[in-house]
């Protein structure tokens, strides 16, 4: 799903966030994962914060994820994702660090002594 | 021999009778040259007193010709733009011909101001055709770096910069529509809303709209009319802003209607005067040709360019009744052949377009309305159609990734989180069946009775049906 699919879009990107691409949080990275809370949605939701809500639905995404799917910039979906953490209607998982993967070298290692067993 | 007194008196008779003669010519040549004086006389004063009639005459008809070229050609030539203008009448009969002149200069005026009229057009086209392909340009190098960079203090220059551009673009289009020119885009078939939506992003004031979207998800337009509602629900919407405080909303309905869709445009604000009402109601008809010089300076071109569409499309706009908001209502009218319907799984409407409150209130009679995952209408990426699969299929079908609960939904507070699409659905349809398929286990004595029970009932109703059957009626 790619954001050219449709042609030029007709609802420009600001319009989702009614012009504001600043976040209310720092704290949201491009790979944090956001996780519906499963309350119900306040009635005044804006659509697209209603929206991103509908999409966090019974599962997790990343930012990025959601904001390939809502066909929206990655600003616009981090201003949602903060504005919908702030009410308490998504949780948000940083990220894992670099630091706390493991080694590629230790895991590609492990991989050819399995290979070598099953040989 | 002849005697001389005879020949006397013979001359003498002679020369009086001559004589009479004589005198008797001479006295009607007197006659008639008094006669002939009196005739040049009378002859004489008619040519004075036809004379003096001319120049009398002459007089007229150059105060006549001069009254024409002084007074009644400009009022002529105003009228052909300002029809209020009088043009004053002939000074007096000597002016009666004067008429077939006013008619001759008002056709060539007419004719003279559509030429020039075209002109302008042409020119204007041409230069907003340009000005439109550039913005569209810039528009996708915006595009483009919104995707790219998300830094918020420059995703917040950008978004600024693609709402001006909207702005301009808005203008440009509106000026070539009116020019005559095509809408300068095609999309394909779009949903109504992102439509409307779209066109609502193009104003200022855009925060101040409200769409309210009753129409069941997947309405769409056909694609040649797209833009041409785009543009025209801006300009309604630009017209309901300008006119409104700016602490009211402006509220646009989305409603099915027999023939079609309307989208119906109230404003708050002070309303029109009904010569004002007539006229914009005129435009927007579309009926009567576009003179660029009759929209005023600055132009006011957005009823004018919604009059084009309107004819060029067959869609229809009514600003003939007061909206309850005391302000003025706009209802545009869309016919069936311009709506088609595309799957809102597949293609869902843009995020910042309004939610349909067409399936909600479908939901609205159900007793569980805790879970939100009902919602399931703008889900774009699991199709709705599954999710609304048959009940009696639920409980047996196998669910992936449903795991050994699948009504509870976790508690997800330290575990990671999963992927579960559809699952809540699936536990809430469950939890509205009857809970019977879920019996948890039985001990042996359980199973026994209860079959037992099942099968001496069974025995029993079929002993029953059989002495029915053979009862002799």
């Amino acid at each position: 799903m790619t954001g050219r699919r449709n042609g030029r879009p007709l609802v420009p990107a600001y319009l989702s966030t009614g012009g504001v691409a600043r976040p209310s949080r720092n704290s949201l990275e491009r790979l944090s994962v956001l996780t519906g809370t499963g309350g119900p949605p306040p009635a005044g939701l804006p659509a697209a914060q209603h929206a991103l809500l509908a999409l966090l639905d019974g599962g997790s995404l990343t930012l990025m994820e959601c904001a390939a799917l809502l066909r929206l910039p990655v600003s616009a979906v981090r201003v949602l994702a903060a504005a919908l953490t702030d009410q308490g209607l998504v949780s948000a998982r940083p990220p894992v660090p670099v630091a706390a993967l493991p080694d590629r070298d230790l895991l590609e290692r492990v991989a050819d002594g399995l290979r070598a067993l099953k040989l | 021999m002849i005697e001389i007194p005879e020949l006397a008196v013979g001359g003498l008779a002679a020369g009086t009778l001559s004589a009479f003669v004589l005198g008797g010519g001479l006295l009607r040549a007197r006659r008639e040259r008094a006669g002939h004086r009196a005739e040049i006389r009378s002859l004489r004063s008619e040519l004075d007193a036809s004379r003096g009639e001319l120049d009398r005459a002459g007089a007229a008809f150059a105060a006549e010709i001069e009254h024409l070229a002084r007074t009644r050609l400009p009022a002529e030539a105003t009228r052909s733009a300002h029809p209020h203008v009088r043009v004053p009448g002939p000074l007096g009969p000597a002016g009666a011909g004067t008429d077939a002149v006013l008619d001759a200069l008002r056709e060539a005026v007419v004719a003279e101001r559509k030429r020039v009229d075209a002109a302008a057009r042409a020119g204007m086209r041409g230069t907003t055709r340009e000005i439109q392909a550039a913005l569209y340009r810039l528009q996708d190098v915006l595009r483009g770096l919104q995707q790219r960079y998300d830094d918020p203090e420059l995703a917040q220059t950008l978004y600024a910069l693609d709402h001006e551009n909207e702005q301009s673009l808005r203008r440009a289009q509106v000026a070539a529509v009116v020019c005559g020119a095509w809408v300068g885009l095609a999309r394909e078939e779009s949903h109504l809303v992102d439509a409307v939506t779209g066109g609502q992003a193009r104003l200022v004031g855009y925060h101040r709209v409200q769409v309210l979207h009753h129409l069941e998800p997947g309405t769409a337009l056909v694609s040649h009319a797209v833009e041409p509602v785009a543009i025209i629900v801006a300009e309604l919407l630009d017209n309901a802003l300008r006119h409104s405080s700016p602490d009211t909303s402006v509220v646009v309905g989305l409603e099915r209607a027999h023939h079609g869709v309307t989208v119906t445009v109230d404003d708050a604000g002070v309303g029109m005067a009904p010569d004002e009402r007539e006229r914009a109601q005129r435009m927007v008809a579309g009926r009567d040709p576009i003179m660029l010089s009759e929209l005023g300076d600055p132009p006011r071109m957005g009823l004018a360019a919604i009059g084009q569409l309107t004819r060029q499309f067959d869609l229809s706009v009514d600003l003939s009744s007061p909206s309850p908001y005391g302000g003025v209502r706009a209802v545009l009218l869309i016919k069936n052949h311009l709506l088609c319907t595309v799957d809102p799984a597949l293609r869902p409407h843009s995020a910042g377009a309004a939610p349909s409150t067409r399936q909600a209130a479908g939901h609205e009679p159900r007793p569980d309305r805790a879970q939100p995952d009902e919602e399931v209408r703008q889900h774009p990426a699991a199709p709705a159609r599954q999710a609304a699969a048959p009940p009696p299929g639920v409980p047996s079908a196998g669910v992936p990734s449903a795991g050994a609960a699948p009504g509870v939904p976790s508690a997800d507070g330290d575990l990671l989180p999963q992927r579960r699409r559809r699952v809540p659905v699936q536990g809430a349809q469950a939890g509205r069946s009857v809970p019977a398929p879920r019996i948890p286990a039985r001990s042996p004595e359980e199973s026994a009775a209860a079959l037992g029970a099942l099968q001496s009932a069974t025995n029993a109703a079929r002993q029953a049906a059989a002495t029915e059957g053979n009862d002799p009626r």
